[in-house]
């Protein structure tokens, strides 16, 4: 701790102060990697993709929501210079096309987290049950397993204990290493012979095209959270932009050539194994290169990554409710903090609350842990991203219209165009497409209710900004501006009051 | 009922940000030392050295206070005069600047000392209230002019802003009935004047912040 008395006077103390915890290129790209999870979308998603949709195209679909986003990106990390709360996306659709999408926005970005966060439980379960067997001998139902792991995250996230980042980096290095080691070893099996199936550019305008677009986003998620840093950075026109291009990148080439190496390893029928194997088969197509050792190393980070991604998922979504409780935009008692420890509690608890009913929900009717709760939660998950990707791309081009200063035309107009274009594109196809997504009937249940459930939401939080504009005029002003802004008249103790007397009156 | 000497308005916030029982700081680091930050800006404001104007802090007078740590704070203002945001300074003092000059002045005071802890991982040294009734001083002040009807000073209405704003109100007005409760926020709502109004609010927004950034 610094101290006044025992310091000569510097320059500038306070610059120094306040420049210490600026973040680098490096350190924006890892925290944007660290939300990727790797193995979880190469081992998990992947695999499962090819069982349930039958497509392999999946390294090109990787690429092309990489350009995609890399063209969002661009007026998306400019906008993100000009506002307040950048890292939401509700706060770009309050600013650039009103506070009611916003507020729309906001609840579905809700419930695409939580989508992600139940698959989780779901994943964990179905991935584990078989390797407990494997390990111990013992066999444990995979809602035995979902619901301590839930326990766990529930505790930790009311205590909001985080994984410690030398964890989380040391887990996330060793992530990356396997898939990259794992896919080698693929290259030199046996089996291997260079398919040309997941680079295919003419399954991106094929039958179900839309459902592998949809699987890639869903590897790219957490991409958007590199502006949070847009305050922090040390170069505020450079680091983000830099770091979020890298990121995208990054991912894109990791996970595309992973799942070529994996596909073009597993021989002819690579989707009935994949259907047969499940996420296995990312580890079987590799294990005669590398021994059982090598097999249970990757098997054990794979279920660590899970709960590393659970925990730090749960303490996105409990802080993202908090935020909206202290707009006003949720309940205000999700925005109050435990004042001993600043954990938000209330969000982390309904949260759990949620995890709880599905986890019981899918135990009780027997539905499938896998296909049923990660795959299909993690890929509507997905959808939720593309849709939100795509109104935030549409708010960028509406907000620089109004406040055009200090962005050139490229970042303004060009980009987010180009990026509007593709993304409504990928959107239509997306939900074209949303019955291969999750391998049912066109128009069956599943596929009604995930597009549905979005929409629901939307126009629900839409139709409550617009009783908020008419009701509480002071909250509604706030919508968008999040928990650090100063304006914001929301759930803080000390606004609230403010807005009590008002109704008091 | 005779009301306890109000003490400057950080060192009441500090007493009140711990346990009457067992003088433990009822707040996690990062808040106090935002709380702690903003009072003694608040102070400065009292002693009608400084404007809070749109986000920013004007010195209108650079005498000192007479008060040490007050005067501690306006000379680093003074020295970092290109500094203006409000938000900037009370995250600057926040780093444990003000936290250390407040519990200088208390001990001074000879109402905290020092208390070390032995802990598996080495000792950790705080500042607890002498005696435990001390702490419980200043909330039992604003819960008493309250329950009598009576208006609270600006001093007072700024502390009970600023115990709203990090969340210590959970603990400290949790007794309060509706009537006194409606009756404080509306005292908040009509007497805080527009600058302390200000500071509270970029408080407010600051302890936000930090329990978004996982600072709290």
């Amino acid at each position: 701790m610094s101290t006044t008395a025992t310091q000569p006077p510097e320059q500038s103390q306070l610059s120094n102060a306040l420049a210490r915890d600026r973040l680098g290129v490096a350190a924006v790209v890892f925290f944007v990697m660290s939300a990727a999870a790797p193995l979880t979308v190469v081992a998990g998603v992947v695999p499962t993709g090819l069982a349930v949709t039958g497509l392999t195209g999946i390294s090109i679909a990787f690429v092309a929501v990489a350009v995609v986003l890399a063209i969002f990106a661009v007026g998306y990390v400019a906008m993100a210079r000009h506002i307040a709360n950048a890292g939401a996306f509700y706060a770009y659709i309050s600013q650039g096309l009103g506070r009611p999408l916003g507020v729309g926005a906001s609840w579905v970005a809700l419930l695409a987290y939580n989508m992600f966060q139940i698959a989780s439980y779901g994943g964990f379960g179905a991935i584990a049950a078989p390797l407990f067997s494997d390990w111990f001998g013992v066999d444990i139902k995979w809602w035995i397993l979902a619901l301590i792991c839930w326990a766990l995250t529930a505790v930790l996230g009311v205590l909001d204990v985080a994984v410690n980042g030398k964890v989380l980096a040391t887990l996330l290095v060793a992530e990356i290493v396997v898939v990259i080691a794992f896919s080698f070893a693929d290259i030199f099996s046996p089996n291997f012979s260079a398919s040309s199936a997941p680079l295919d550019p003419g399954t991106l305008v094929g039958a179900g095209s839309g459902a592998l677009l949809v699987m890639a986003v869903t590897g790219f998620v957490g991409f958007e959270q590199s502006v949070v840093f847009s305050e922090e950075s040390r170069d505020p026109r450079r680091t983000v932009s830099r770091a979020t291009y890298i990121s995208v990148a990054l991912i894109a080439v990791l996970y595309g050539f992973a799942a070529w190496a994996m596909i073009s390893a597993a021989g002819g029928d690579v989707v009935g194994r994949a259907g047969a194997e499940g996420p296995d088969l990312f580890f079987n197509v590799a294990s005669d290169q590398l021994g059982s050792a090598a097999l249970h190393i990757g098997h054990a980070l794979f279920l660590t990554s899970l709960i590393a991604a659970m925990i730090s998922f749960h303490n996105i979504i409990s802080r993202y409710t908090f935020s909206l409780g202290r707009e006003g935009v949720l309940p205000r008692a999700f925005g109050k903090t435990v004042p001993g420890t600043g954990a938000p509690k209330n969000g982390s608890l309904a949260q759990s609350a949620l995890g709880l009913i599905a986890i019981i929900v899918f135990a009780v009717n027997g539905w499938d842990p896998l296909v049923n709760m990660f795959f299909w939660g993690g890929t509507a998950g997905g959808l939720g991203v593309l849709l939100l990707v795509s109104i935030t791309s549409i708010a960028v081009i509406g907000y620089f219209l109004k406040h055009p200063e200090g962005e050139d035309f490229w970042h303004r107009i060009g980009a987010p165009v180009i990026g509007t274009i593709l993304l409504i594109i990928m959107t239509y196809l997306a939900i074209d497409n949303i019955a291969t997504l999750l391998g049912v009937e066109p128009g069956s249940t599943p596929a009604v209710v995930v597009p549905l459930s979005f929409a629901v939401l939307f126009v629900a939080g839409l139709i409550w900004a617009l009783i908020l504009r008419s009701s509480r005029p002071e909250i509604y002003a706030g919508i968008g501006l999040g928990a650090r802004s100063a304006t914001a008249q929301g759930g803080g103790g000390f606004s609230a009051a403010l807005a009590s007397t008002e109704e008091n009156k | 009922m005779a009301t306890s000497p109000q003490l400057p308005l950080a060192d009441d916030l500090f007493l009140t940000a711990h346990d009457s029982v067992k003088g433990k700081c009822l707040l996690s680091p990062a808040t106090l030392g935002l709380g702690m930050a903003a009072a003694l800006i608040g102070e400065l404001v009292l002693w009608r050295r400084l404007d809070l104007i749109d986000g920013k802090i004007q010195i209108i007078d650079d005498r000192p206070t007479g008060d040490p740590a007050a005067t501690a704070v306006l000379d680093q203002l003074l020295r970092e005069g290109h500094h203006r945001a409000i938000r900037d300074w009370i995250s600057f003092l926040a780093t444990g600047i003000a936290i250390d000059l407040v519990e200088r002045r208390l001990s001074r005071a000879g109402l905290v000392q020092r208390q070390e802890k032995r802990g598996l991982f080495g000792s950790k040294v705080s500042f607890v209230p002498t005696d435990s009734m001390i702490a419980g001083w200043p909330a039992t002040r604003i819960r008493t002019f309250i329950g009598r009807g009576e208006m609270l000073d600006v001093p007072d209405l700024v502390l009970a802003g600023l115990i709203l704003a990090t969340g210590l109100d959970q603990h400290v007005f949790v007794t309060l009935d509706a009537r006194g409760r409606s009756q404080l926020f509306d005292q908040l709502k009509r007497r805080l004047p527009a600058m302390l109004h200000e500071l509270v609010s970029q408080t407010e927004a600051a302890v936000g912040d930090a329990v978004m950034a996982r600072r709290a």
